[in-house]
């Protein structure tokens, strides 16, 4: 027991520190090379380096090493997943570098999910639900697998307006999903998430307001990718869906106010910026609904406080997350 | 700050409380249902996997609307 603790630790450890070292690194680069882009919401629009993300996915790749090599038994669930979020970064750093179109990248971000099917990282019957229980989708299971990964990344990549929000709220997530999978006792959630979470950790500490590094599409897509392969490879389908939920309902909003797939930069900005700093949400009918633009609806508010008000969202949200859990122990 | 908040608990709860209750209904009365006029078992898998998708798409439109109409009501009384 003391000894898994041990390992545990280490693996949490050996991610936290490679991120925590080369963000630095990482931030000094992206400056240099004019790799970033002008911070909106902040009065005198600063230059911010961009693709933090790299930080995260080099300390996620140690983690994964790290659990390779001390549980042996977890190879393939670990490789897995490491290679599913290698793949979504790819498509992250060829859009960071290319803009590639609105349905071309979620197209793109299919492949991630090929290393858990074609390493049968998954469970091959299928769902756990409250009150149903194991459910059999041995056939229809393997095509939800690359389309819940294209979900969740993007779905992570259109939820980062303000500062620190993405890090943040997928902080949250991350915790949450610790929790549940410690509730159901899916032993290999629990070390997926402990892989994720010490970069996410370091990478939201630079990423909060005032931000010191955006992640790029290559951190927000291999983050979404990320959660989207523990809740599959760990069997947290349902839990994963309901703590997931802020990123969900600001996709669903926006897809479902625009009619279509869209790049931020194609339609009416859905926020703009006042003279005393304050945000408030734009009255144009064009502009998507998104969650950032609901929580502005009742006023303006400062960028740290809607940023705030993200992770309390996202807090509130795993915790039903957690109670779903709990709800498949008890029902099923 | 606390209203801001309350708004998105109310519409999470909803959202939260008919999945639930949606899978309950599948589980334990579309799954089971007794369509014992239908000849072939395939066509009765059919009509309950569809009477099962309108629930989802019912459940999607709901939410959708609440939406909608929660953000302009909250943008008038700015």
């Amino acid at each position: 027991m003391s000894r898994l603790l041990l390992n545990e630790t280490l693996i949490f450890a050996s991610g936290f520190t490679v991120s925590l070292v080369s963000m630095p690194f990482v931030i000094r680069t992206m400056r240099k090379k004019k790799i970033g882009g002008i911070d909106v919401h902040k009065k005198d629009k600063p230059f911010v380096p961009e693709m933090g993300g790299l930080a995260v996915l080099a300390g996620t790749t140690i983690s994964v090493i790290t659990a390779v090599l001390l549980l042996p038994e977890s190879s393939n669930t670990a490789l897995s997943f490491l290679a599913c979020i290698l793949i979504a970064g790819l498509v992250g750093a060829i859009d960071d570098f290319k803009n590639l179109n609105a349905k071309v990248k979620p197209f793109l971000t299919l492949f991630a999910g090929l290393p858990i099917l074609a390493m049968n990282a998954y469970n091959l019957r299928g769902i756990v639900f409250p009150f149903i229980g194991q459910t059999r989708m041995t056939i229809v299971y393997p095509f939800l697998v690359p389309l819940a990964i294209a979900v969740t990344s993007n779905a992570t990549n259109m939820m980062d307006p303000f500062n620190g929000t993405m890090s943040g709220s997928c902080t949250v997530i991350t915790i949450f999903l610790l929790l549940s999978a410690i509730i159901l006792g899916r032993t290999s959630a629990l070390l997926l998430c402990l892989c994720l979470l010490g970069p996410l950790l370091v990478f939201f500490y630079y990423n909060k307001y005032p931000s010191k590094i955006f992640s790029g599409d290559v951190g927000s897509l291999s983050i979404g990718a990320a959660l989207g392969a523990i809740s599959i490879i760990g069997g947290l389908e349902v839990v994963a869906l309901v703590a997931f939920a802020p990123q969900i309902m600001n996709a669903f909003y926006g897809l479902s106010s625009i009619g279509k797939l869209y790049e931020r930069r194609d339609v009416s900005r859905p926020i703009a910026i006042r003279e005393d700093g304050k945000l408030m949400a734009t009255r144009d009918p064009k502009a998507p609904i998104t969650l950032a633009r609901m929580i502005l609806a009742r006023g303006p508010l400062y960028e740290k406080e809607a940023m705030l008000l993200f992770l309390v969202i996202s807090t509130i949200s795993g915790f039903l997350a957690l109670v779903t859990a709990y709800l498949i122990v008890v029902t099923t | 700050m606390i209203r801001r908040i309350l708004d998105f608990v109310f519409i999470l709860l909803f959202v939260w409380v008919c999945m639930i209750l949606g899978l309950w209904i599948i589980d334990r009365v579309i799954v089971p249902m007794d369509l014992s006029g239908m000849a072939n078992i395939y066509l009765s898998a059919i009509l309950k996997v569809g009477i099962s998708a309108f629930l989802v798409l019912m459940w999607l439109w709901i939410w959708r609307e609440i939406v909608k109409r929660s953000f302009w009501h909250a943008m008038k009384t700015q």
